[in-house]
């Protein structure tokens, strides 16, 4: 499982990559059943960043698929969003599952960069520092 | 055209600070719910081990105290318990009389709520208190 800490860890390495350009953000993380452990929005990003971060957060966890990914799938499928009939799942770009020895411990969502694909990138630095995370806490225990 | 002073993210950070330094090994894991004037949330957290239910609490807390513009505990003794009413009456299902729920006021105007929840209601109301008193603002 993924704790608030771990959450914090990632929101701040998303803030730490963020770029002048980018738009105001809002961030959301979610441990494996999809529940927030801590989510932020800086000033001026918009209600509809706040509710899809967390709905993007909350897909990748729950789905097991980054959402870009999900998306790519499910046209192939042939299939919709709506099909999962879960008004809290979407395609848009931005949500990253996070895994842990190959099981999803939770979801990590980006929304308001401006760019759906921008917003994916920020997502996946905060993913990235949280896999850097569960390295280092193994290589320690093989060292020990 | 119109200017409006907002809750920023700093602010809530602040605010967040304040309670996780107030809570003590007595304290059930929490969870935190600070919004703005809407109820659109600027800041949720969850510690470690603190059920989902209690960020749905968090989050419907603070963003009763920031809709109706009234510390949930008024909101329900005043105007749903003493009217004999029930939340129905308010068609929002986001509203709630859970107490623990304060309206955060600059200048005389509502600006957000803050909430927490995992504990007795009066303690949840406390911390989100200490909360309210980091933020530093006029009311």
């Amino acid at each position: 499982m993924i704790g608030l800490a771990d959450a914090r860890l990632g929101v701040d390495a998303i803030l730490a990559a963020k770029r002048n350009r980018d738009g105001p953000l809002a961030i959301s993380v979610v441990d494996s059943s999809g529940t927030v452990l801590y989510q932020l929005r800086q000033d001026g990003a918009s209600p509809v960043d706040v509710r899809n971060a967390e709905r993007k957060a909350v897909t990748a966890a729950y789905i097991g698929r980054d959402t870009s990914m999900w998306r790519m799938q499910i046209r192939h499928d042939g299939r919709t969003v709506a099909d999962w009939a879960n008004p809290e799942l979407t395609t848009l770009h931005g949500g990253w599952t996070l895994r842990r020895e190959s099981q999803v411990v939770g979801g990590l969502g980006v929304s308001g960069s401006g760019d759906e694909d921008r917003d994916e990138q920020l997502a996946l630095r905060g993913a990235e520092a949280l896999a850097q995370l569960a390295v280092d806490a193994w290589r320690a225990r093989r060292q020990r | 055209m119109f200017q409006q002073t907002r809750l920023g993210l700093e602010d809530a950070e602040r605010a967040r600070d304040a309670i996780l330094a107030a809570l003590t090994p007595n304290d059930n894991p929490a969870a935190l719910a600070i919004a703005d004037e809407h109820g659109v949330p600027i800041l949720l957290l969850r510690q470690d081990d603190a059920p989902a239910r209690m960020l749905s609490r968090a989050r419907a807390k603070a963003y009763t105290a920031a809709n109706l513009g009234l510390d949930t505990v008024a909101f329900r003794d005043a105007h749903v318990k003493a009217r004999q009413r029930t939340l129905d009456d308010w068609g929002d299902p986001m509203l709630t009389t859970l107490q623990g729920g304060l309206t955060i006021r600059h200048n005389g105007n509502v600006i957000g709520g803050i909430a927490m929840s995992g504990n007795t209601t009066t303690r949840d109301e406390a911390l989100a208190r200490i909360g309210l008193e980091a933020l530093g603002l006029d009311t």
